[in-house]
């Protein structure tokens, strides 16, 4: 017998203390907020830990996709531990809403501090801070007048040089959801067709790993939120990238905003604390770190951009408002899914 | 083999009036079985939409990529195996009983890390990339790590052990005779090899090919670091991106036939192909002296496949650990992501354990139909990949018990059904080693059923049991998929840690908890070797 009797009661010893020194809290301190974030964490912990820092109020996140998280929500109902859900679209925010997993909540100076269409009507969402979807292009290996529009993508003649987002990516379901509601099916699923065809196996799961292929010449072209250009140039301030902002002027459709954003649950046991929460973001300070650090666009007026940011209103935006990206959703995966995009 | 099965004989089935043993395996049982029916019943009661939907849009393209991934890793595996397996057993290379150990190393490797490596060294102008431009000229390019051949090469060297280990032994068993008959009358060394040798081990190579290509169906973690879509990542994939999961069953219902058809066909093949020694004497083989030549071609290919599959992978993991010890980048967390980890894997392992023993018990010794059925329905964890598994829990938690959603408990429940067949398999060939006659001598003494249990048997297969247990343990180290869709808020697990920064590239964060698991898995796959049992047959 290889283990004798005392390794065994030794094993099971440690296996005990362990696991009982490891025992998840079954319900949380009054003081601890529960966050579910379906953000990159490198992106808002940064702004989290900065909150905790001031507030005292301490917080336990739980990262995973976006559209889990609201799957998780509804699933978990009223037991639900999350206070607050912060997601990287919009769209997910208002399906949200629409499934009462939010809460209408009245937070002093939203008016002033957050534009009518970057939060809900009753603020059980409020938007954050803001993306647009542009193209990144390697500036040795392409002209930026050689492209005008996004569906120019889909052409033959950017065969194997587009990387593009893997289907799952909630920017890319945005992204065709708003040439969808602009263009039509069929000229969705053409211009998707042709992005695949061209794409081939240069399909990321990151929108960092995009930038980082077109800084390496591996393609020319990519699609991506305009921040990871920037956050990229701030490592490697010589990469060969730039951003094209697509689809201007007067027959263009402009370009795909988004916003990320904040929702209280509907069935938060913390209300106050995630208010707290909630007002510290759309404060100048909590504004200014997802401008300085993120490198977004603060959707609070009164806070500006990074100077290397294109200004916000200087440009056309896509026709399409940010609520109705929730029933544009589940339409568009089925034309991503039937196109056959990875 | 992929999974022991008391050798039934239908002779011997007997009707029994129900004993509390089979009372309570029958509720076990059903508890175990009950997320696999509750998948099924769903993908059937499915809107004909969805399926029509799927039909035209994923299945016969993840049929395809899943079956052809499969193949061209068995293929693989049978001739890394089969080749390192002959030089080991039929000659005297320098240190052999060293590459012995170090051929079963790769197993240590959960399959996400060695992917996450990999996408590393096969990056565009990467470190490969740039080895083979010396060779192969400037404009040289390689494969690229989201793709067929690079899904295929991490799984292979994933995998090939399994296949390495049955081969060896089926090699080292062999009867010298057949071959010195073959050769005797005339056939080549290589025919020989071809015609006598490699036929005669053919159940061993079926049986670690049926194990390779079942681990690379319910792969779930290398996959989808590699973005390759099979059906584990297609169905994580709808699980995280839809706002539904009728889809995500019906993908699962899909994989979970194919799944039980496949074990079906290993088991009627098992007991198709066994060969015995008719007449004639047994003769071991005896490994041959190989010239200075020979030595070194054997050694630079055992060792290649080795730094490929085990030397190269963790050197990179140690190196981004100091990098990122250096910078200072280690998480704060890190001891309680290890705490998490090692409480979810004793806790399933030795609930595994108690579970496993009334059903292992029964399948050894009451053959019933209704024993019978019990350890069927107790093995269909074997046919739920990860993600399904997770699904399965899930959908049948919040109908039944919502009030467990996001408790450590289902998750707990999920690696049960999950691991259990990993249990039960180690402790069912324990058992089956141990004559009933011991038990019936306590019995005629007049012990009770529960004391000679207790006082005969457990004593007795007190190693065996843990042997299961190890391998239950380490298996819910490695578990990804269940462990993503199920945790609790504030429980992450090193697995976890390791796919959140992975999947954003971040190599050096991720390597500190990949080299933390693969410290901890490794002496235990060569504690398992050295015990003779079955290595370690699953991965997240």
């Amino acid at each position: 017998m290889r283990f004798h009797c005392i390794h065994k009661v030794l094993l099971c010893s440690i296996t005990l203390g362990i696991s009982l020194l490891s025992l998840p809290p079954l319900s949380f301190s009054d003081d601890t907020l529960v966050v579910y974030s379906g953000r990159a964490e490198r992106l808002i912990k940064p702004v989290l830990d900065a909150f905790q820092a001031e507030s005292g109020i301490t917080i336990q996140m739980l990262t995973a996709d976006t559209t889990a998280l609201v799957n998780r929500l509804g699933m978990e109902g009223e037991r639900s531990p999350a206070d607050v859900f912060i997601s990287n679209d919009a769209g997910t925010l208002e399906r949200a809403r629409e499934l009462h997993l939010l809460q209408a909540v009245d937070i002093p100076g939203i008016e002033g501090a957050i534009p009518q269409p970057f939060r809900a009507p009753d603020n059980s969402w409020i938007g954050l801070s803001g993306r647009i979807w542009v193209v990144v292009y390697n500036t040795t290996l392409v002209k930026p007048t050689e492209i005008t529009s996004i569906l120019e993508l889909g052409q033959p003649k950017w065969k194997g040089k587009v990387a593009i987002p893997s289907a799952s990516s909630v920017y890319l379901q945005t992204g065709v959801s708003v040439i969808r509601e602009i263009q039509g099916d069929t000229v969705t699923k053409k211009f998707l067709q042709g992005l695949k065809d061209n794409a081939g196996t240069s399909v990321y799961g990151k929108n960092r790993q995009i930038v980082a292929a077109v800084a390496r010449g591996e393609v020319a072209v990519g699609l991506v939120n305009h921040y990871y250009i920037n956050r990229h140039l701030d490592e490697h301030a010589d990469a060969p990238v730039a951003q094209l902002l697509p689809d201007q002027g007067e027959n263009g459709m402009g370009i795909v905003l988004n916003a990320a954003g904040i929702g209280i649950t509907a069935h938060a046991t913390h209300l106050a604390q995630a208010k707290a929460l909630v007002q510290f973001l759309i404060s100048t300070k909590g504004q200014q770190m997802f401008a300085s650090g993120n490198k977004e666009y603060p959707l609070n007026a009164s806070v500006d951009a990074a100077p290397e940011l294109v200004p916000l209103k200087s440009f056309q935006v896509a026709n399409v408002p940010l609520a109705r990206l929730a029933e544009l959703r589940d339409p568009t995966m089925t034309v991503i899914e039937h196109v056959g995009l990875r | 083999m992929a999974s022991a099965n008391p050798s039934l004989t239908l002779t011997r089935l007997r009707i029994h009036a129900p004993s509390p043993l089979i009372i309570v395996a029958f509720i076990l049982t059903g508890l175990i079985t009950l997320p696999l029916l509750y998948v099924i019943f769903s993908a059937l009661t499915a809107d004909g939409a969805v399926w029509q939907r799927l039909w035209s849009t994923r299945i016969p393209e993840l049929l395809f990529n899943t079956f052809s991934l499969a193949v061209s890793v068995a293929v693989i595996d049978l001739i890394l195996g089969v080749s390192m397996a002959w030089i080991i057993t039929r000659y005297r290379v320098v240190s052999s009983t060293l590459w012995d150990w170090l051929i079963i190393l790769p197993l240590a490797i959960p399959s996400y890390v060695l992917a996450y490596t990999y996408t590393y060294l096969l990056q565009r102008n990467g470190p490969l990339e740039q080895a083979w431009q010396i060779v192969a000229g400037s404009d040289a390019q390689i494969f690229s790590p989201f793709s067929f051949a690079g899904a295929t090469l991490v799984m292979s060297l994933n995998t090939f052990p399994f296949v390495y280990l049955l081969a060896r032994s089926a090699f080292k068993n062999f009867n010298i005779s057949f071959e010195e008959a073959a050769r005797a009358t005339g056939a080549s060394r290589l025919s020989t090899f071809f015609r006598v040798s490699l036929p005669m081990i053919r159940p061993s190579l079926i049986a670690g090919l049926f194990l390779a290509i079942l681990y690379v169906a319910s792969d779930f973690g290398a996959v989808s670091m590699l973005r390759f879509q099979t059906f584990t990542y297609a169905i994580y994939q709808q699980m995280t991106g839809r706002f539904d999961n009728t889809a995500a069953a019906c993908l699962s219902m899909v994989l979970v036939f194919f799944a039980f058809v496949f074990l079906l066909g290993e088991r009627w093949f098992r007991q198709r192909s066994r060969f015995y020694q008719t007449t004639g004497r047994y003769r071991k083989p005896i490994p041959q002296a190989c010239s200075p030549i020979q030595n070194l071609c054997f050694t630079g290919y055992l060792g290649m496949v080795i730094v490929a599959a085990f030397g190269l992978p963790v050197y990179l993991l140690i190196q981004w650990t100091l990098d990122a010890l250096a910078a200072g980048d280690l998480s704060p967390g890190l001891i309680g992501y290890v705490g998490n980890s090692l409480f979810l894997a004793g806790i399933t392992a030795t609930l595994a354990i108690v579970i496993g023993i009334p059903l292992a018990y029964l399948a050894c010794r009451k053959h019933t139909w209704g024993s019978l059925l019990c350890i069927q329905g107790a093995y269909a964890g074997y046919v739920l990949p990860g993600p399904v598994a997770a699904l399965a829990v899930l959908v049948l938690i919040t109908q039944l018990a919502p009030a467990l959603y996001g408790t450590v408990i289902v998750l707990l429940i999920a690696y049960l059904v999950h691991f259990l067949p990993v249990a039960l398999q180690g402790m069912e060939s324990t058992l089956q080693q141990l004559s009933p006659n011991l038990e019936e001598a306590a019995k005629s003494l007049g012990a009770r059923a529960f004391q000679t249990f207790s006082q005969v048997t457990l004593p007795l297969v007190r190693g065996g049991f843990m042997s299961a247990w190890i391998l239950v343990f380490i298996q819910c180290l490695k578990e990804l998929p269940a462990t993503l869709l199920l945790r609790p808020v504030g429980f992450d697990t090193l697995a976890i840690r390791i796919w959140l920064e992975a999947s954003e590239e971040l190599y050096q964060l991720a390597a500190p908890p990949a080299l933390l698991i693969v410290a901890m898995t490794t002496p235990v796959v060569l504690l398992l070797m050295k015990k003779g049992s079955q290595p370690v047959s699953r991965n997240g």
